[in-house]
């Protein structure tokens, strides 16, 4: 376990599903060659199929101390690239509709607002995802050449591109399909926490960038940081997958919508709109503690007490929802 | 996790004892691998397959290494035999590989332009996650007249060097001292390559080496996801 350990915690109340993380990190960290398909952030909406698609029952993680098999996710799993045919149509004359080709099969966010149906009531909610930078990484376990490594000062995972010889094992350990294959440097990639932003006390892109206010970010053994409030001390925030067994350090709050059309003045729990089945199969178990507890905090809040927790969820401002202090994890050499 | 370090363990125990068993068996641990001289330079002989007829083939047989990691399924036997004729040309010594492989794993990936990409709209695309290529390689001591190393990437005292060539990435010359070690070294060597009707032939060039110096070689084969350790391998000949 390193000395401390980033943490983000995501309240997935707030998702707009606007993808400005997603296009944050992607034009700061993946806009080179061969990294076209990699997200190191996505947004998927749930229910659905992620990205990549399925990601979530192919396998991987720990099972009684053994890394779980996978098979690699394919390019038809994330989706081909395709082109438009704008030249013919805005160079060459020809009366053509403009159309992508190959003909789209997949691809990220591919089935966005989709969702699911609870009676004849769709629901859905946005899940954004990065590396969960996890406390027992499969990823790193599952390396022969020792190229993943979690760094000892703030328990971010990072995979050294010098040592990485680009077998792979990593993305079918990983459970949360969270690194991806460059075919051209022939290595593979993954989030870095935006490490050299954090070590300039910036907060990471992805967060700054969220119009929705989402995200919180600081050190989980550090009292003072939202994450440690939000996790530990409020307990509303709970990992995705628990079960994987690696314990990631990215938590969600998870959706409370209010209850079923009709079903004004009952509990969340009594008629939800989400199954909570789904929930359950996302959080674990504890999802639904979590959520009572945010329902009481909510009830309190509309009959004018004043809720801790919840003014910490508005987020209102930067220093709310960071607490990032380069001095905090120094290396004292 | 413990008790998957002491799995891992066990696993390279038992590899290295049956690799130990193989040396140790009956029939002779590895063969003479007489070099046939040619006075053609060693450009020529490398890229004419024709003058390799005067070179007599020796077979050697291939092993599986045991399954090392949970990640992957096992991997059957599939390549039982590589066909190794070894000639000095040109002060130069050069090792023909030839198998059979039904699957021919390669691909033409995209030269990567020296611009820098910022300045493209158009990058590279990684085109497939889940291939792996076709390989083979020539392990030797890099210290002449040293004791034969292990035979999983040499020993700390004992290192080895890799002529490695891959079907899509060409000639890359690695070194290990020990298992896990394995570098690129950034230099490249000539090497010849052809794959007809199921079956590869690549043609290498090594440096002057002197008689009696051991040689392991090592084929991995692409469609049964093979890379790293996950390989055939020989025990270790002699250069004669
Ligand atoms: S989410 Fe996956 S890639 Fe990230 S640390 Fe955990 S196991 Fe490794
Ligand atoms: S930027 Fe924020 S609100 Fe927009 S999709 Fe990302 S996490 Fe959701």
């Amino acid at each position: 376990m390193s000395k401390h350990q980033y943490a983000m915690v995501m309240d997935l109340n707030k998702c707009l599903g606007c993808q400005t993380c997603t296009i944050a990190c992607k034009k700061l960290w993946t806009d080179r060659d061969g990294t076209g398909y990699m997200y190191w952030n996505n947004v998927e909406t749930r229910p659905g199929m992620g990205y990549p698609r399925q990601w979530d029952r192919i396998g991987g993680g720990w099972k009684n101390g053994q890394l779980q098999p996978s098979p690699l996710p394919t390019m038809d799993d994330y989706g081909h690239a395709w082109e438009f045919n704008y030249e013919q149509r805005l160079y060459e004359g020809k009366k053509k509709p403009v159309m992508p080709s190959p003909t789209p099969t997949s691809g990220v966010n591919w089935d966005e607002d989709v969702g699911g149906m609870n009676g004849e009531e769709n629901y859905y909610f946005y899940l954004p995802r990065i590396c969960n930078h996890c406390t027992y990484p499969a990823c790193l376990e599952a390396c022969p050449r020792k190229a993943i490594y979690k760094r000892d000062e703030d328990g971010i995972v990072v995979l050294d591109q010098e040592r990485c010889q680009g077998y792979r094992y990593c993305i079918k350990a990983c459970p949360y399909k969270k690194i991806y294959y460059n075919e051209v440097t022939g290595k593979s990639e993954k989030c870095i926490f935006c490490y050299p932003r954090l070590e300039k006390g910036e907060v990471n892109a992805c967060a700054a960038q969220c119009p929705g206010r989402l995200r919180f970010v600081g050190l989980l053994d550090d009292p003072e940081s939202p994450v440690h409030k939000l996790v530990l001390v409020h307990r509303a925030a709970l990992p995705l997958f628990p079960e994987k067994g690696t314990q990631p350090n990215v938590f969600y709050v998870p959706p409370f919508n209010p209850p079923k059309r009709g079903s004004y003045d009952k509990s969340i729990l009594e008629d939800p709109r989400l199954p909570l089945d789904y929930l359950i199969y996302l959080f674990g178990p504890e999802v639904r503690d979590v959520i009572t507890r945010l329902e009481a905090e909510l009830k309190s809040a509309q009959r004018g007490g004043r809720s801790e927790l919840l003014q910490l969820l508005i987020g209102r401002d930067a220093e709310t929802r960071y607490r990032i202090k380069p001095e905090l994890v120094q290396i004292k050499l | 996790m413990r008790t998957n370090r002491v799995t891992l363990l066990l696993v390279v125990v038992l590899a290295t004892s049956t690799i130990a068993g193989a040396q140790a068996g009956k029939a002779p641990a590895g063969q003479t691998l007489n070099a046939t001289s040619l006075s053609a330079t060693a450009d020529v002989l490398l890229n004419d397959p024709a003058l390799w007829g005067q070179v007599s083939a020796h077979r050697i047989s291939l092993n599986r290494t045991p399954p090392l990691y949970d990640t992957d399924e096992p991997a059957s036997l599939e390549i039982p035999v590589l066909e190794v004729r070894v000639a000095r040309a040109g002060g130069k010594v050069l090792v023909q590989m030839s198998w059979a492989d039904p699957t021919h794993d390669s691909a033409a990936l995209p030269e990567v332009p020296n611009t820098p990409p910022e300045t493209r709209f158009r990058k590279l695309p990684t085109e497939a996650d889940d291939r792996f290529f076709d390989a083979a390689a020539v392990m030797f001591p890099t210290k002449p007249g040293a004791v034969t190393p292990s035979l999983q990437m040499g020993d700390t005292d004992d290192p080895v060097q890799i002529y490695y060539w891959n079907a899509a990435r060409g000639p890359m010359l690695m070194e290990a001292a020990g298992r896990g070690t394995t570098r690129r070294t950034g230099a490249s060597f000539a090497a010849h390559a052809a794959n007809e009707k199921g079956r590869w032939t690549v043609a290498i060039e090594l440096p002057d080496l002197p008689a009696g110096t051991p040689l392991a070689f090592a084929i991995w084969n692409g469609s049964q996801k093979d890379r790293d350790g996950r390989k055939y391998f020989s025990v270790w000949q002699v250069l004669q």
